[in-house]
């Protein structure tokens, strides 16, 4: 914040208001937020206190937990993850693998679309709403269409004698028809702020570049990718944190046996009701990401600062 | 474009804030638990009945029935397996007035004090009519919560115009699994490990280390070669062809075969017998619609209506079932096992710890 100097202070009168206003930010009515920030606490906070309060805890027969305090649970995974046997390690490791290839792939499909939309398109909003209108459909429905679509008896293929070539490419069950079912859904998070960051682009600058000799690629290197670069970590951060939880796909197009993050979790609370390690796993997971985050903004402050 | 970027700073800097609103949080925690989540709206008395159930576990025909003998409307809600039925329980849902646990659960639930005792003065079908068999199991000796709903096996089914072997035995079933590499199981640790420790020799119920170890090696070695772990529709998936083999109930077994050649196999090295229960949970809002569709189902024109549908054995006496739909099914080798066979079957009875240890096994099988 840049300092006023002293001359201009005392002329304008306004030294009393200044600092009734602390720290020089525009006042504004707090209580405005309290309905905002009441949800925020009730629905989201109180709960994730519950879960770091049972993470404590240890589980009591089949299902009752002791609230005992002990470090027991994280010192299970910690040990688990560090050591030989490593099988929450890799349940870890899948879901980074599956979160970072869900990001890219849809990065990579949603990057020429939003492209297209934001600079060529004349029906804009046509356009954007035949991204936006599949995801008014619930989420499940759309998990449960591709295992229609990926069939090989599906109607359609075998009209067109594709059946054989479906069949051998092996889709369904697998961890193929995860990503593909990753890459549909997760795609207009994706597309969305791309589409906000490129239309933003003044694209004469695009142009002039190319007048001034930089062929296509560079004109886009050099200007269009920087200043789409928010758009690019935004839609990232919202494709790729849900994905670190995501469930249902991997339960109805891998044939609910590949095991991510949020597959553990729910089987902890669900089916072994041991619900201290549940929660130690869900601190964990949460840990993780918020670590991730507060670096990410922390470079993204450093950026903001230099660039 | 910049404001994007200063509003992902702005949260940090109202550090003070955010932690005072945590700490609040953690403080209302900390102090012990609120109510949980109701189930939804209570049902009124007399008007409706809450049962909550396995799905296509019940003949659309007798909710018809039911309504119509005694006015009383039945909403449903489903789950596919007994532990979830137990964590929505022990989260605190109320409401339900009808449950469907199998005997272990039944004898958990009893434990943890989640069921009410009935009513025996509202059930003088079930008193008339039962198996004397069925008066009585291991999960509630005196029959103080439970009615008997139906009984089953576990074994394996398999397409016999897709297979050209007759498995009889688990060996056979794991051999052809890694064959095929094309079978489904139900998505239940307990019927998966303790069938294929039955195959080894061991006893289903086995809480012995040593022995679960080889459990979890046949199955890490046997995981490449599963197509999909559901329990709700994985007899569907064997008739649409998108698996030739499975491990399940003998229930869904022979439903299967009645849509495409198909034979349900109890395995010589064995399996479980089990028996699925009437219960009513405590925090029930219509007790008596519940006790009225126990009578109800008790009366043996529509337990055989039931049997002829779920293709599960009926624990009504046999002589009674003779005239009803469920009448040519009294021969079924597959509804009704022969004692031979029954006796190679074990019922579940996994401890705590036998949990635990069979949840890590499953956790690893999934994760493989």
């Amino acid at each position: 914040m840049s300092a006023q100097p002293e001359s201009a202070r005392a002329d304008s009168g306004l030294a009393h208001n200044r600092s009734r206003a602390g720290s020089g930010g525009p006042r504004y009515p707090g209580w405005l937020a309290l309905p905002a920030v009441s949800w925020y606490v009730l629905f989201f906070l109180v709960p994730l206190g519950f879960i770091a309060v049972t993470s404590f805890g240890e589980v009591v027969g089949f299902s009752d937990v002791a609230y005992t305090w002990s470090l027991d649970n994280y010192r299970y995974l910690w040990d688990d993850i560090v050591g030989e046997i490593g099988l929450y390690r890799t349940i870890f490791l899948n879901t980074l693998k599956l979160s970072i290839v869900g990001t890219l792939s849809t990065l990579v499909i949603g990057f020429p679309l939003a492209y297209y939309i934001a600079r060529y398109a004349k029906h804009k909003t046509l356009l954007l709403l035949l991204v936006i209108v599949p995801f008014w459909t619930s989420f499940l429905i759309r998990a449960y269409a591709w295992l229609i679509v990926l069939d090989p008896e599906f109607p359609v293929f075998r009209a067109l004698g594709l059946s054989g070539f479906i069949e051998s490419q092996d889709l369904l069950f697998t961890p193929k028809a995860i990503y593909i079912g990753v890459a549909y859904n997760y795609l207009p998070l994706m597309v969305l702020p791309l589409y906000a960051a490129l239309e933003r682009i003044d694209w004469s600058l695009v142009e002039a570049a190319q007048d001034l000799g930089d062929p296509p690629w560079r004109a886009f290197r050099r200007i269009t990718l920087p200043l789409a670069l928010p758009g690019v970590l935004a839609g990232s951060l919202l494709v790729f944190i849900p994905l670190t939880g995501e469930y249902i796909i991997p339960v109805i197009l891998g044939g609910n046996k590949t095991f991510y993050a949020g597959n553990l979790i729910a089987q902890q609370f669900l089916e072994s009701r041991d619900w201290p390690l549940g929660s130690a796993l869900a601190m964990v997971v949460i840990g993780a990401l918020t670590i991730a985050l507060l670096v990410y903004a922390r470079a993204l402050g450093r950026q903001e600062q230099h660039g | 474009m910049s404001d994007e970027l200063t509003m992902w700073e702005q949260p940090l800097s109202r550090r003070g804030f955010v932690a005072g609103a945590t700490a609040a949080a953690l403080a209302a925690a900390g102090l012990g638990r609120f109510g949980a989540a109701d189930a939804l709206a209570a049902a009124e008395a007399e008007g409706t009945l809450f049962y909550y159930n396995w799905a296509q576990y019940v003949n659309p025909k007798t909710y018809a029935a039911f309504t119509k003998a005694t006015g009383i409307k039945v909403k449903k809600a489903f789950y596919d397996s007994n532990e979830i039925l137990q964590a929505k329980l022990k989260g605190g849902a109320r409401g339900y007035d009808l449950v469907c646990p199998s005997g272990y659960m039944t004898k958990i639930l009893i434990a943890e004090k989640r069921l009410q005792p009935l009513d025996w003065s509202q059930l003088p079908n079930v008193k008339k009519n039962v198996d004397p068999k069925f008066r009585s199991q291991p999960a509630d000796p005196k029959s103080a919560y439970t009615v008997v709903k139906d009984w089953g096996t576990t074994g394996f089914m398999y397409r016999t115009d897709k297979i050209k072997e007759r498995p009889t035995t688990w060996k056979e079933f794991v051999a052809l699994t890694k064959k095929y590499s094309k079978t489904v199981m139900v998505d239940s640790s307990p019927e998966v490990v303790g069938s294929i420790a039955t195959m080894l020799g061991y006893s289903y119920n086995t809480e012995n280390e040593k022995e679960l170890d080889q459990v979890r090696k046949v199955l890490l070695d046997l995981k490449p070669h599963i197509v999909a772990l559901h329990s709700f529709n994985y007899d569907t998936m064997i008739a649409k062809g998108q698996a030739w083999m499975g491990l399940g109930w003998n229930g869904d077994g022979l439903l299967l075969a009645s849509k495409v050649p198909a034979q349900y196999v109890v395995a010589k090295e064995g399996g479980e017998a089990w028996i699925d229960n009437y219960n009513i949970p405590v925090g029930a809002a219509n007790a008596d619609a519940a006790h009225a569709w126990i009578d109800f189902v008790y009366q043996p024109r529509i337990a055989g209506l039931e049997t002829s549908y779920t293709y599960y054995g009926s624990p009504l006496k046999r002589s009674l079932l003779k005239g009803t739909a469920a009448g040519k099914l009294l021969a079924d080798k597959v509804v009704f096992p022969p004692p031979a066979t029954l006796k190679k079957l074990e019922f579940n009875k996994v401890t705590a710890k036998g949990t635990r240890l069979r949840e890590r096994i499953w956790t690893e099988f999934k994760a493989a």
